[in-house]
């Protein structure tokens, strides 16, 4: 499976050595081209409106779009969350506006807010899911058509639409691999379907 | 970027370049870009000129940082 990492921001060597860890390969992907022969695509996280023009301006906002309506799975972490949101509280960003939620930026603070927890995840099993939240945003509203996977207290951190997931907080900065087990899962889905 | 750095600080190399906004606009695009000589190459052009330089050795004494306090 070819499963690109977005590389214009972002932990991408963290997130691609997770995805090779899962047997996957994970080239880098700058422009449209770099698309091609992809089963599925992580969007890391990073400054989302930088990541928005730059994404815009490489033709990657409507390239992705046209195949994420088509069923392309997308996984976004916190930028990426926000750049798949529909709706964006604080400056919107250009994005995809796929996934219909409301993201709130910035939510829980500056730098010195962040912070990690232990996520009970009941898609992932029983043992909790260690979770870095930096500089996260808050998903504020969920969409019908969307599935809530994960809450911290009481606030909304996973969510799937379809082919695509989107977590606020960061999987690939800890050495549990279940989260980009559970996207590759999806991708596996999306391909018996077509 | 090819030695492995995350990422770029510039400021007066942009402010004091002869047309900043293409040199910034270059810099960004290279930096994104920045295992793909095709793209550097193309970005590098008709850029103005880079910020000037001041050799040392014409800077005076009373000027030079390392030489300021006590």
């Amino acid at each position: 499976m070819r499963i690109g990492v977005l590389a214009i921001q972002g932990d991408v060597r963290e997130h691609r050595r997770h995805l090779e860890h899962l047997g996957a390969e994970a080239p880098e992907v700058r422009r449209v081209r770099d698309l091609d022969g992809l089963h599925g695509l992580v969007m890391p996280g990073g400054e989302s409106t930088a990541i928005g023009l730059l994404m815009q301006e490489e033709g990657l906002l409507d390239a992705l779009t046209a195949r994420i309506r088509a069923g392309f799975p997308v996984y976004g972490t916190c930028a990426g969350l926000i750049l798949l949101a529909r709706d964006v509280e604080g400056p919107p960003p250009p994005r995809l506006g796929v996934l219909d939620i409301t993201a709130a930026r910035n939510a829980f603070g500056r730098q010195v807010a962040s912070f990690e927890a232990p996520l009970d995840i009941p898609a992932l099993g029983a043992a909790p899911v260690p979770a870095v939240f930096i500089r996260a945003p808050r998903i504020v509203r969920v969409g019908p058509g969307v599935t809530i996977l994960a809450r911290w207290q009481g606030e909304v951190v996973m969510v799937e639409q379809g082919a695509l997931l989107a977590t606020t907080f960061h999987p690939e900065l800890t050495p549990d691999l279940r989260i980009h087990a559970y996207f590759l899962d999806k991708v596996r889905a999306a391909r018996q379907a077509s | 970027m090819q030695l492995g750095a995350d990422g770029i600080f510039v400021g007066s190399g942009i402010f004091k370049s002869q047309d900043p906004a293409a040199r910034a606009r270059a810099i960004v695009r290279a930096t994104l870009h920045y295992n793909d000589p095709k793209i550097i190459a193309e970005v590098s052009e008709n850029i103005g000129e880079a910020m000037p330089g001041l050799e040392i050795a014409t800077i005076a004494a009373s000027e030079r940082m390392q030489e300021r306090g006590w």
